[in-house]
């Protein structure tokens, strides 16, 4: 294996992580299809290939591809942080300058101050996720201090350009007690490229903070996409959290939450609609470990084409989580005969007194609500049209600010020709 | 202006009409009853193109226009209206752009611009009021979360809106009460007219004391079996339908 990495350069920052990720990495298994948890979504192709990652070249806007916009929405009033192939682009980035709110590039941050920041284990687990602490390149760290909102959303931008790249991008977010924050992950790769994008993404909100997280992965050419996100929330913090899976050839979201003290909010929503050939993969795990913790998970797919689809999720009910209330439904749609999906639910409840209630089906149109609006003298293509944004209209209607909806709106409306 | 001459049709193996015949003229309105099974309503979906349906023999024409040879969308440009018996609920999708994209789809059809959002909007508060539909239940998703009566006014409401040559009303009455049955038939009534015919397919004769038919017709094993006036309604009342076999 590690052929595959051969080409694969660590810069000089984070060095501890990087060598305990190193060892890790030729001891843990690359994932097959005989681990259930990448049993749908092979990596067999990957890792046949010859990646590199980026070695540098022009910057800023002039190294930056014509057909993509540095800055996704444009009508959005926001920060950005903007990253190529996994390096930070100082040029076309606007960081924040608010009192109380620290917010730089990853590799800015002292060795000592970087060895505290991630808690999460993912390296230690999955060979993706060693590969993403050893080699990772940069990444975004935002620090909001106590009872601080920042007063614009902050665009995460990574690009991925040029062929057989690999990039890792790698984000810390944390929200001090009673603070404010909301944060945009746009994934993009411009045409022809190929490789990989592995990103991850950790988040502690302090108690009785709130984090709001909308991610959106819009990418041409070939990439495997890859994106772990580990939230911690204590007690009484709020996260929200969409995911908008707009075009990609091969992606897999992975959203893993815990709920780490009493009174958590937690509301998580997620859409897909990949056509051709395109893979998508949604493996989601809420954890509840303590008391009184509230979350709702909505995901719907569509899909068309000979799309593939998967979606996982686990909730944990531990036996102190008591009084919790976890809801959970992903409905999907298989629009077309060579299009499939593979769902599962699973919850796992091990306090008495809780509330939990799932719902997971895979179905095809209501034949009998297209032919009700076709016999009012709607097309085919209207009739369809309709159903689809209805169908997930429940999931955008939840992202909170009015100009990014619109945005993947437009996006989703431009891809598949709705009027 | 209706001409259904000799039409079979069935679902996969079963055949339902076996060579129906009807003629409906402008303005009029046509009942048709009959038992349960005698192919009230598979007329009903053949007529507003259910695929579901195959039809193996005869002619339908509104006007000439051969109806067999359109699909469903075509057939309600061309003017047919069906009042489902079970309006269906589609979360998400506003009744008043549903109903918008349904008038557009019809104009541009015709070839004439889109409607304009203030004639719109006049025409959904005339024929809302028709029906005593309320601004509540019109600005919601389609049907969703309705009562049995608040659909079915919906359906009327529907109709009124696009405005069809031909309303054929599937057991709009069924499951109503008679306040809603009121409301529902004050609204046909203000529609009828001489260019607009109805078919008014129903198992109760109750409904015909409101919409007062011109012709009454008993459908039995796929066929018209006895055709006559509005008295028809009230001696199957009385009789039952066993007679006429």
């Amino acid at each position: 294996m590690s052929k595959f990495t051969n080409n694969f350069l660590a810069p000089s920052h984070g060095v501890e992580l990087r060598n305990e990720a190193l060892t890790l990495l030729s001891s843990l298994p690359v994932p097959t299809r005989r681990n259930e948890r990448w049993k749908y979504s092979s990596v067999s192709k990957l890792i046949n290939a010859s990646l590199e990652t980026y070695k540098g070249g022009e910057v800023g806007i002039e190294g930056w591809p014509k057909e993509i916009n540095p800055n996704p929405v444009p009508q959005l009033e926001a920060y950005r942080i903007v990253f190529r192939n996994g390096v930070y682009e100082p040029t076309l980035s606007e960081l924040p300058t608010f009192k109380g709110v620290v917010c730089m590039p990853l590799s800015s941050i002292s060795e000592e101050q970087s060895k505290t920041l991630f808690s999460n284990k993912y390296h230690k687990t999955e060979w993706v996720g060693a590969l993403n602490a050893a080699y990772y390149q940069d990444g975004f760290y935002l620090h909001v201090s106590k009872n601080i909102k920042l007063d614009r959303p902050i665009i995460v931008h990574h690009l991925t350009d040029g062929e057989n790249v690999a990039n890792f991008p790698r984000h810390f977010v944390r929200i001090d007690e009673g603070g404010e924050a909301e944060v945009v992950v746009w994934t993009t790769a411009s045409q022809d490229s190929s490789g990989m994008c592995n990103s991850l993404f950790e988040a502690s909100i302090a108690p009785n903070a709130q984090l709001f997280l909308e991610k959106i992965t819009n990418e041409e050419g070939e990439i495997y996409s890859f994106a772990h996100d580990f939230i911690i929330q204590e007690a009484d913090s709020r996260f929200k959290a969409h995911n908008f899976t707009i075009k990609g050839s091969w992606v897999r979201n992975e959203l893993s939450i815990v709920s780490a003290g009493k009174g958590t909010d937690t509301i998580f929503n997620g859409a897909y609609l990949p056509c051709g050939n395109e893979h998508v993969d949604n493996h989601t795990t809420m954890d509840h470990t303590y008391p009184d913790g509230t979350s709702s998970e909505l995901y719907r797919g569509i899909m068309y084409g000979k799309s593939t689809g998967v979606f996982n999720g686990k909730v944990f009910v531990r036996p102190d989580a008591q009084r919790t209330n976890a809801f959970q439904q992903n409905t999907n749609i298989v629009a077309d005969r060579g299009a499939s999906i593979n769902a599962k639910p699973e919850l796992e409840i091990y306090a008495d007194d809780v509330k939990c209630a799932h719902g997971c089906t895979v179905g095809q149109f209501d034949l009998e609500a297209l032919f009700y609006l076709k016999s009012r003298g709607l097309d085919e293509n209207a009739a369809r049209t309709l159903l689809v944004e209805a169908f997930i209209a429940d999931v955008l209607s939840s992202v909170p600010n009015e100009a990014l909806r619109n945005e993947i709106k437009r996006l989703y409306s431009e891809r598949h020709h709705w009027s | 202006m209706l001409k259904i001459k000799n039409l079979h049709a069935k679902v996969g193996d079963n055949e339902i009409l076996k060579g129906l015949n009807l003629e409906v003229g402008p303005g009029e309105v046509h009942a048709i009853m009959g038992p349960n099974g005698s192919g009230k309503s598979t007329l009903a979906s053949v007529l507003a193109g259910r695929e579901s349906y195959e039809v193996t023999e005869g002619e339908v024409e509104l006007d000439g226009v051969n109806l067999l040879d359109l699909d469903a969308t075509e057939r309600a440009r061309e003017g047919v209206f069906l009042a489902f018996q079970y309006p269906i609920e589609i979360p998400g999708v506003s009744n008043l752009n549903f109903m918008k994209a349904a008038i557009n789809g019809k104009r541009t059809h015709l070839g004439l611009e889109p409607i304009k959002p203030k004639d719109f909007l006049t025409k959904v508060k005339e024929c809302s009021s028709l029906v005593e539909l309320d601004g509540r239940l019109r600005d919601r998703s389609v049907n969703e979360g309705f009562s049995g009566g608040e659909k079915k006014r919906n359906e009327i409401f529907q109709m009124a809106m696009l405005d069809p040559k031909l309303a054929i009303l599937d057991e709009t009455d069924s499951g109503l009460d008679i306040d809603a049955l009121r409301v529902v038939s004050k609204g046909v009534n203000k529609m009828r007219s001489k260019d607009r015919s109805f078919i008014v397919i129903t198992h109760y004769q109750r409904l015909l004391e409101h919409i007062v038919p011109d012709f009454v017709h008993v459908l039995s094993e796929g066929k018209i079996v006895k055709s006559g006036g509005k008295e028809l309604a009230l001696e199957l009342e009385e009789k039952g339908y066993d007679w006429l076999k």
